[in-house]
C-alpha cells in the first residue's frame, strides 16, 4: 500500500456520489437574499423554517460524509509518515485514538440518519475534508484537519445540539453533545501538536497557521459559517475556547468568515 | 471478628501463583519489543487501509481497531523502560527479516477490491500469532515477577479475541463465492508460509 | 389526462426537463384522483437550491416550487423522478382534500401552523404510498415528530394519519390538539 494518496482514491460503496468542490461553489444559484442583503449565505437551521427538518437532515449527513474523511484522514497519518522527530509516536497514537473516536461518529451519524429518516448516501458528497488531510507535511495537515476541520466540526455539532434542544429531540441533541466532547479533544490535540513540533521552527508554525487560515476560511463558505446573525453555523466561542483556542485566533476565525462572505457578495453583484 | 495481630500465610490458600518462569528480563523485553514492533504496524497498516475499503462496516471497524493495536503499542512501550531497556526504541524491533517480510506481503493490498485480502491478513494470520504468541508468554512467564506484562498481555488478550472475532465475521459476510474462497485461501497460505519461515511474530523458539 | 402546464419551459441554471416533469406529474395527478380534465401548472424557481414548496392555487391548481425541490440531492441540479413524485403528490392531495367540503373550514395554507402543515403532510404522504409511490416513511416521521414532539403519542398519531382516508379538517386539527397536549 503506498503512501499519500489522493482524495480521488477514496473507496465508497456504489450509495455514495462525488461533488467536486469546483462544482459546488460555482453552482449558480442562491438563497435567496432577505430584505437589506445582497445575498444569504445560506439557509438557517432554525425549526420554525418550514424546511427545517429536511434541512436538518441534510445537514446530518454532510458532517457523516466529513466523519467518514476524518476516519480516513487520521487513519492515512498513522500510515504515511514513519516514527521520527516530524511525526513522533504519541502523535501517532493520538491520530489512531482520534480513528476511534471518528469510527463512532460514523456509527453515530448512521444511527442518527436512521433516527432523521435519511439513507445512507442520500446527498451528494464533497471530499474537501479529506483533501486537507492529504498535506504532505505532519505539522501542517494537523492544522488542517485538526485545528480548521475539527474546529468548525464544533460550530456545526454545537449547532445541530441547539437544534436538537429547540425541537426537543432527545436523540439528536444526546448524540450531537457526545460528539462535540470528542471534537474539542481533537482540536486541542491539534492545537498541542502543533506548539511542540514547531516549538523550534517559527517559519514552520507560520506556514502550519496561514494552512489553517487558507482552510478556514475555505470553510466559512462565503459566510455559512460566522458569527453574523444570519450565519448558517455559529462560531462556538466557548467550546473552541475550551479546546485550546484564544479568543484572539477566534476572533480571526470571525475575521475571515466576514471576508469570505464579502468576498462572495461581491462575486454576486 | 479475625484478631487482627495473627500472623496469616503471604499466600492465601487459593493463590496457586509460581515464582519461576520461562523468561528473563531480558528475554520478556526482547519479546516485548517485538510486540511493540508488530502493534505499530498493525495499527499504522489498518488507518492506512480503512480509506482504500469501500465498504462501511468494515470501514468503521478497521477504525476502531486502529485505536486498539495503537493502545497494546503504547502498553509495550511503557514496559520496555520497566524491564532495563531505557531506549525503548532500540527493542522496538521486527524478530526477524521474515517478520519484516511478513507485514510488507500482508500490507501489500490497496485496491478497493481487496478487502478479503486485507482482511485475511490481518484476521485469520496475524491476529491468530498474536493470541498464540501472547498465550505462550502468558503461561510460560513468571506470574509474580512478570505480573506487569501478565496484565497488559490478559488486557491485549481480550481484544485480539474480540477484534479476531469481528475480523473473521467480517471475511465469513464478505465470501460468496468458491472462487472467493480460493482467494482467501491462497492469501492466507502465502502469508501463512512467510510467518512459519521466521518463527512467529516474537521469533523461532517459541509459539506465535 | 390532466392538462399540465410547466414553467419556465426551458432551463438555464439546472439540467431539468419540463416535458418530463409534465409527464409526472399528469401521473401523479391521475393517481391522486383528480377529474382527467383538471389543469395544473407548476411553477418553478430554478435559481433557488433550497426545497420549499406550496400549492398556492386551486383554480387551476398551481404549485409553485423552489429548484431544488425537484433535485437529485445525489446529484445537485439535475432532476429526480422520484423528489417531483413526493413533492407533487403530497400537493395534489392536500388539493384534492381543499376540494373537498369536508376540509371547508381549513385555514389557508400560510394560516396554517406548522404542526397543521406537517399533520396534513403524513396524511397525503401516506395516501401516495397506497397509491403505488414509494415516498420515505422515516423522513416523514421525522418532520412530524419535530413538529408534534418526540414521544409515543406523536408516533401513534402519525401512524394513524399516514394509514388513514376519508379524514376531514376536523379530525386532523383534533390529531394537533392530542400530541399538543403530550408535548414537553
Amino acid at each position: 500500500m503506498k503512501r499519500h494518496m489522493q482524495a480521488t482514491e477514496l473507496a465508497r460503496d456504489e450509495r455514495f456520489v462525488r461533488i467536486s468542490t469546483e462544482e459546488r461553489f460555482n453552482d449558480p444559484r442562491q438563497v435567496p437574499r432577505e430584505p437589506g442583503s445582497k445575498r444569504r449565505p445560506g439557509p438557517q437551521l432554525r425549526p420554525e423554517r418550514h424546511e427545517a427538518p429536511d434541512a436538518a437532515r441534510a445537514m446530518m449527513h454532510a458532517i457523516f460524509t466529513g466523519e467518514i474523511q476524518a476516519l480516513e484522514g487520521a487513519g492515512r497519518t498513522c500510515w504515511d509518515f514513519e516514527v521520527g522527530a516530524d511525526s513522533p509516536f504519541e502523535l501517532k497514537l493520538d491520530m489512531a485514538r482520534q480513528c476511534w473516536d471518528e469510527a463512532r461518529h460514523c456509527e453515530i451519524s448512521v444511527k442518527l440518519g436512521d433516527h432523521m429518516g435519511t439513507e445512507v448516501g442520500e446527498y451528494a458528497e464533497n471530499v474537501v475534508l479529506f483533501e486537507a488531510a492529504c498535506n504532505p507535511d505532519p505539522v501542517l495537515r494537523l492544522t488542517g484537519v485538526n485545528r480548521a476541520l475539527e474546529g468548525l466540526a464544533i460550530d456545526v455539532f454545537n449547532t445541530m445540539r441547539e437544534y436538537g434542544q429547540a425541537t426537543a429531540d432527545p436523540v439528536l441533541e444526546f448524540c450531537e453533545d457526545w460528539m462535540l466532547a470528542d471534537e474539542v479533544t481533537h482540536v486541542k490535540m491539534g492545537s498541542d501538536w502543533l506548539r511542540r513540533l514547531t516549538e523550534n521552527d517559527p517559519e514552520r508554525r507560520a506556514r502550519a497557521l496561514e494552512f489553517q487560515r487558507v482552510v478556514d476560511k475555505l470553510f466559512s463558505a462565503g459566510g455559512f459559517r460566522g458569527d453574523e446573525d444570519d450565519s448558517p453555523v455559529k462560531l462556538a466561542r466557548r467550546f473552541r475556547e475550551l479546546a485550546g483556542f484564544t479568543p484572539a485566533e477566534v476572533e480571526e476565525i470571525s475575521q475571515l468568515s466576514r471576508q469570505a462572505r464579502a468576498e462572495a457578495d461581491a462575486a454576486v453583484r | 471478628m479475625a484478631d487482627p495481630k495473627k500472623p496469616r500465610p503471604a499466600f492465601a490458600p487459593w493463590d496457586r501463583r509460581e515464582l519461576p518462569g520461562a523468561f528473563t528480563v531480558e528475554e520478556s523485553a526482547r519479546r516485548v519489543g517485538h510486540y511493540k514492533w508488530v502493534e505499530m504496524r498493525l495499527f499504522e497498516a489498518l488507518g492506512g487501509w480503512v480509506a482504500t475499503v469501500p465498504e462501511l462496516d468494515v470501514k468503521m471497524r478497521l477504525g476502531t481497531h486502529t485505536y486498539k493495536h495503537a493502545w497494546h503499542a503504547e502498553l509495550w512501550h511503557k514496559r520496555l523502560p520497566e524491564l532495563r531497556e531505557m531506549n525503548p526504541e532500540r527493542l522496538t524491533q521486527p524478530a526477524n527479516d521474515d517478520v519484516v517480510a511478513f507485514f510488507d506481503a500482508m500490507t501489500e493490498p490497496e485496491a478497493p477490491g481487496e478487502t478479503i485480502e486485507k482482511l485475511v491478513g490481518v484476521y485469520r494470520v496475524l491476529i491468530p500469532h498474536k493470541i498464540a504468541a501472547y498465550t505462550y508468554h502468558l503461561n510460560n512467564t513468571s506470574q509474580i515477577t512478570d505480573a506487569p506484562t501478565i496484565r497488559s498481555l490478559r488486557h491485549a488478550l481480550d481484544d485480539e479475541f474480540e477484534d479476531w472475532r469481528d475480523g473473521e465475521m467480517l471475511i465469513q459476510s464478505l465470501i460468496d463465492t468458491e472462487e472467493e474462497v480460493e482467494r482467501a485461501a491462497a492469501h492466507q497460505a502465502q502469508l501463512e508460509a512467510i510467518l512459519v519461515r521466521g518463527g512467529g511474530i516474537a521469533g523461532k523458539g517459541s509459539i506465535g | 389526462m390532466a392538462a399540465v402546464v410547466v414553467t419556465p419551459e426551458a432551463f438555464t441554471l439546472v439540467q431539468f426537463d419540463a416535458g418530463r416533469i409534465a409527464e409526472l406529474v399528469a401521473e401523479v395527478a391521475g393517481r391522486v384522483g383528480l377529474p382527467a380534465d383538471v389543469e395544473v401548472r407548476v411553477e418553478i424557481d430554478e435559481r433557488v437550491p433550497l426545497g420549499r414548496s406550496r400549492l398556492t392555487s386551486l383554480d387551476p391548481i398551481t404549485i409553485a416550487v423552489q429548484g431544488g425541490a425537484f433535485e437529485n440531492a445525489k446529484v445537485p441540479r439535475t432532476l429526480s423522478d422520484r423528489s417531483v413524485v413526493d413533492v407533487v403528490g403530497r400537493l395534489l392531495f392536500r388539493a384534492v382534500d381543499r376540494l373537498d367540503p369536508a376540509f371547508a373550514d381549513a385555514p389557508a395554507d400560510e394560516a396554517l401552523t406548522l404542526p397543521q402543515h406537517t399533520a396534513w403532510d403524513a396524511y397525503a404522504v401516506g395516501r401516495c404510498e397506497r397509491v403505488g409511490y414509494a415516498p420515505s416513511k422515516p423522513r416523514r416521521l421525522y418532520h412530524f415528530r419535530n413538529r408534534h414532539g418526540f414521544t409515543d403519542t406523536a408516533d401513534r398519531v402519525f401512524e394513524r394519519l399516514w394509514s388513514a382516508d376519508g379524514l376531514t379538517w376536523a379530525d386532523l386539527d383534533a390529531a394537533c390538539a392530542e400530541t399538543a397536549a403530550t408535548r414537553p
